[in-house]
């Protein structure tokens, strides 16, 4: 392999990079993050409610480790990761179909990526939107409503 | 071998398929009588077991959720590193992580199911 394509792999360094693509590079990581943590609770997920399989005693104790602020904390994150991943995996849907990112055309100065249009810069804090509103009112329910 | 291309399609209809049934895994505990911790108690998580319409969406989150998420860190974890090694070693070690998690979900499902 070339000396030149073996700097441009980059690894992590470059997939965390914040400085290029602007936003569009910011929700290239947000989605990956969200998407590996959403892995992780998937898998935990399902590990802490097989608990149901060995009893009432087993099921409540699973609760009493899990229903604590920490663990209130830990699902309002979740519910964040969620939301977020899911509306911007709409936005990529959208994008990877043609919609919102313009027509192909000649690359002319300022150079701006058509993938970075309005429309799809939108997409991006609307997604950022709904996960706050998602964590508000995963807050309301876990800590303010009736236990 | 199926083609980068068609693993992408199915990447995006399990996350769309994701979408709507986790949505309804979640409306079942906040709909429920008496809230959502009254939905969390076990005689109520029994009956949810015994439900076979919601067993259904239960077993499809499972299926759609643990292809979408190793499918998922297949591709990070090839864009971070190539070559052949590394992407056969990276493609069998997420098949076998999300057959595990279908394996241990779909147990945890039918003995629930049986418990009522």
């Amino acid at each position: 392999m070339d000396k030149g394509m073996k700097e441009n792999r980059e690894g992590i360094k470059g997939w965390l990079n914040p400085s290029r693509y602007g936003i569009s590079r910011f929700a290239y990581w947000l989605q990956r993050l969200t998407g590996l943590g959403l892995l992780a609770y998937f898998i935990a997920h399902i590990s802490e409610t097989s608990n149901i399989v060995y009893g009432k005693e087993a099921w409540d104790k699973m609760l009493s480790l899990t229903q604590t602020t920490v663990g209130h904390i830990i699902l309002i994150i979740v519910i964040g990761m969620c939301v977020f991943h899911a509306a911007n995996g709409v936005r990529l849907y959208a994008a990877e179909h043609g919609k919102g990112i313009g027509r192909a055309g000649r690359p002319e100065y300022p150079y701006r990526p058509t993938s970075l249009s309005t429309a799809m810069k939108t997409s991006i804090w609307i997604s950022i939107a709904l996960a706050v509103i998602a964590m508000l009112y995963g807050a309301y329910v876990l800590f303010l409503s009736e236990v | 071998m199926v083609r980068e291309s068609s693993i992408m399609k199915v990447h995006y209809y399990t996350g769309l398929a994701a979408i709507v049934l986790v949505a309804i895994h979640v409306m079942f505990r906040l709909t429920a009588p008496g809230g959502y911790y009254a939905s969390l108690e076990y005689e109520n998580v029994i009956a949810n077991y015994s439900n076979v319409s919601y067993v259904v969406v239960l077993e499809l989150i499972l299926v759609t959720v643990a292809i979408h998420g190793f499918n998922g860190l297949r591709v990070i974890l090839i864009e971070l590193k190539q070559g052949e090694a590394w992407e056969r070693a990276v493609k069998w070690l997420c098949i076998a992580g999300a057959i595990a998690v279908m394996v241990y979900g779909t147990r945890t499902i039918i003995l629930a199911s049986m418990m009522l």
